[in-house]
């Protein structure tokens, strides 16, 4: 029936790998040969070079006359040839001509009298009984600043007084409310504005120190200071003055004067410090002897009370000291001061001339702005030089006053005419061209007993004057007109003036 | 028998060809001698000379003050021409002076050129 049996198992081939072998192709690729080649380079010379930008002060058109156009001469000598005789016809005529003398014409409204714009005060001060010692204006001639502080004392204080600042041109200008009120902790004596930049503004003070604010920020208004360091003044600063921007840095330089005999300029640093960079020294015995003076020790400081720049040559400075004289300096010297104090850097002896004595200290000296040689210097004895710095000897001696003058000022638009602060409490305004003699206008202040101890005039807004007292009141004075327009012949006669010098 | 004309004209031209660049030195000489005349009279402070288009050819002054001059009168000297040719078109502007407090500017016009002296008539 049922029988073992073997069957083969059944084989199925792969076809898979014969498929896949039909359909597959063998390639092979290969990268085409890269060319390479190998060359050297090397410069045959270096050189070094810098470039830098100058700051160019103003565009001088460059004229290039001969090349720009070609220019037809025979045409060009035949017009002038007609012309000629005309033109000189009408120069002669011209020369001789007296159809304008005392022709005057008023292109603005005439304001024939002196009033009284603003009287500005601050009442803290006015309570601690503060006298006015400085005024600013600033740049854009808008915003008044004045210092307030004791100019009678002769203590050393420690008592706290104010900067404040008035926008005269805001609405709503409140006479008993600055705009902005600075905190000092010595007595400021002297300020000095920007003459570009309109919110900086630099204060010496009692102290020594000198400190820099920037009105425009009103949380903390104090940007550099001097701190008391070993350069820093031993004495009260009785002048600060901004000086030209040095055209290479962003730093700006300020010089301060003190009674300890020294100038110094800083300069101001990233950290709020200002540093000293250059320093002059007076030391009695490096004084000029140009006339007999009053023998003093050797090395004793000469105390500088005020300093003013001549507009005409930027190195020259005219100083007035306590000793009663004035002193012409230039920044420019080499030879360096005695010794008294250390001081970090070298100070140099800068006097070169000195010019006869007032009977008392000079306060207040000021270069013309229209004369390089004429100066003014004003002292306790109540007298005015007019000094030419060609002579020791004044061109014009003047009494003002019987007691003390505090201030003299040139007037920024008339040649003729300086204004002087008395300690009358009057301003004088003095006018070469009508009387040598006695004032054109006087301004009386205040009282008999109260000094006027600083003018400043206004340099944009010609017709102001303002004017500080002892009563710790700011007056903003409106000058007439003919204070404010230059008359015809004023240049010559300062000329005039100025070439009196006796040879 | 005459020379022929035309030749005659064609050395005439040749020689004034030789000659040019030593006239308008000499020219140039002339000008300036004429510039310097007027410019030492009593009280002249400064000379320029401008041509047609405004642009200063001789001054005896800095040049952004001539720039300065020879702009403005130009402008001026034609805004006077204008207002005397229209109040009578058969006028014309010969001389032009203005007279300020400091000193006084004459301005002689021409076609092409304009020569302004300025003067400081002090007695």
């Amino acid at each position: 029936m049922f029988g073992d049996g073997v069957v083969r198992g059944a084989d199925v081939e792969s076809l898979w790998r014969r498929d896949m072998g039909t359909r597959c192709e063998a390639k092979s690729c290969q990268t085409g040969e890269i060319s390479t080649v190998e060359a050297a380079v090397q410069s045959h010379s270096s050189r070094d070079a810098g470039m830098q930008t100058d700051q160019s002060e103003e565009t001088i058109q460059d004229l290039d006359l001969q090349k720009e156009a070609p220019v037809d001469y025979a045409g060009l000598l035949s017009f002038l040839q007609g012309v000629e005789d005309v033109v000189i016809k009408e120069l002669n005529k011209n020369w001789r001509s007296h159809a304008f003398d005392g022709f005057e014409v008023n292109w603005v409204d005439q304001n024939e009298t002196v009033s009284c714009l603003h009287s500005l005060l601050y009442p803290e001060a006015q309570d601690q009984k503060l006298q006015v010692t400085s005024i600013s204006w600033n740049a854009t001639g808008s915003v008044v600043a004045c210092s307030y502080g004791r100019l009678d004392d002769g203590d050393w204080s420690t008592e706290k007084s104010y900067v404040c600042t008035w926008n005269l041109d805001r609405r709503g200008l409140n006479p008993k409310r600055p705009d902005l009120v600075v905190d000092v902790p010595s007595s400021v004596m002297c300020l000095a504005f920007h003459p570009s930049q309109p919110s900086l503004i630099v204060g010496g003070l009692y102290s020594g120190e000198v400190l820099i604010w920037d009105t425009s920020r009103i949380e903390d208004p104090l940007i550099w200071r001097t701190g008391m360091t070993d350069d820093t003044h031993t004495d009260p600063v009785y002048q600060v003055d901004w000086l030209q921007d040095s055209k290479h840095s962003h730093h700006f330089q300020i010089l301060s004067v003190s009674t300890d005999g020294k100038i110094l300029v800083w300069q101001t640093q990233r950290d709020g410090q200002l540093m000293l960079v250059e320093g002059f020294a007076l030391v009695a015995q490096q004084i000029p002897r140009s006339m007999k003076l009053k023998r003093t020790r050797g090395e004793t400081a000469v105390g500088v009370t005020s300093l003013s720049f001549s507009h005409f040559d930027p190195s020259v400075f005219i100083i007035g000291v306590e000793g009663g004289y004035a002193l012409k300096c230039s920044t420019a010297v080499e030879t360096a001061a005695v010794p008294r104090t250390v001081s970090s850097i070298p100070l140099k002896a800068p006097a070169q001339f000195a010019f006869s004595p007032h009977g008392g200290p000079v306060y207040c000296v000021s270069c013309s702005p229209f004369h390089r040689n004429l100066f003014l210097s004003g002292g306790t004895d109540g007298h005015v030089h007019l000094h030419s710095m060609l002579q020791a000897q004044p061109l014009i001696s003047l009494q003002l006053s019987k007691k003390y003058l505090f201030s003299v000022r040139w007037s920024p638009v008339r040649p003729l005419v300086f204004a002087a602060a008395t300690g009358e409490g009057e301003v004088q305004l003095f006018d070469f061209g009508k009387s040598s003699q006695k004032p054109a206008v006087s301004i009386k202040q205040a009282s008999a007993q109260t000094p006027v101890y600083c003018i400043e005039f206004n340099i944009k807004q010609t017709q102001l004057l303002a004017a500080g007292d002892a009563s710790g009141m700011l007056k903003i004075w409106q000058l007439s007109s003919d204070f404010i327009q230059q008359g015809p012949r004023e240049m010559n006669h300062l000329e005039q003036l100025a070439n009196e010098v006796t040879d | 028998f005459r020379p022929c004309p035309i030749a005659t004209v064609a050395r005439r031209e040749s020689r004034s060809h030789a000659g040019d660049s030593s006239c308008a030195s000499l020219a140039m000489a002339e000008v300036e001698e004429t510039l310097k005349r007027i410019q030492a009279h009593k009280g002249v402070i400064g000379t320029i000379v401008v041509n047609a288009e405004g642009i200063p050819i001789r001054t005896t002054l800095d040049n952004s003050t001539t720039v300065q001059y020879a702009g403005l009168l130009h402008q001026l000297t034609m805004k006077a021409r204008s207002t005397v040719r229209d109040i009578d078109p058969q006028n014309d502007l010969t001389f032009l002076r203005i007279r300020s407090k400091k000193h006084e500017i004459m301005v002689a016009p021409d076609k092409e050129y304009l020569l302004i002296v300025i003067q400081n008539p002090c007695e």
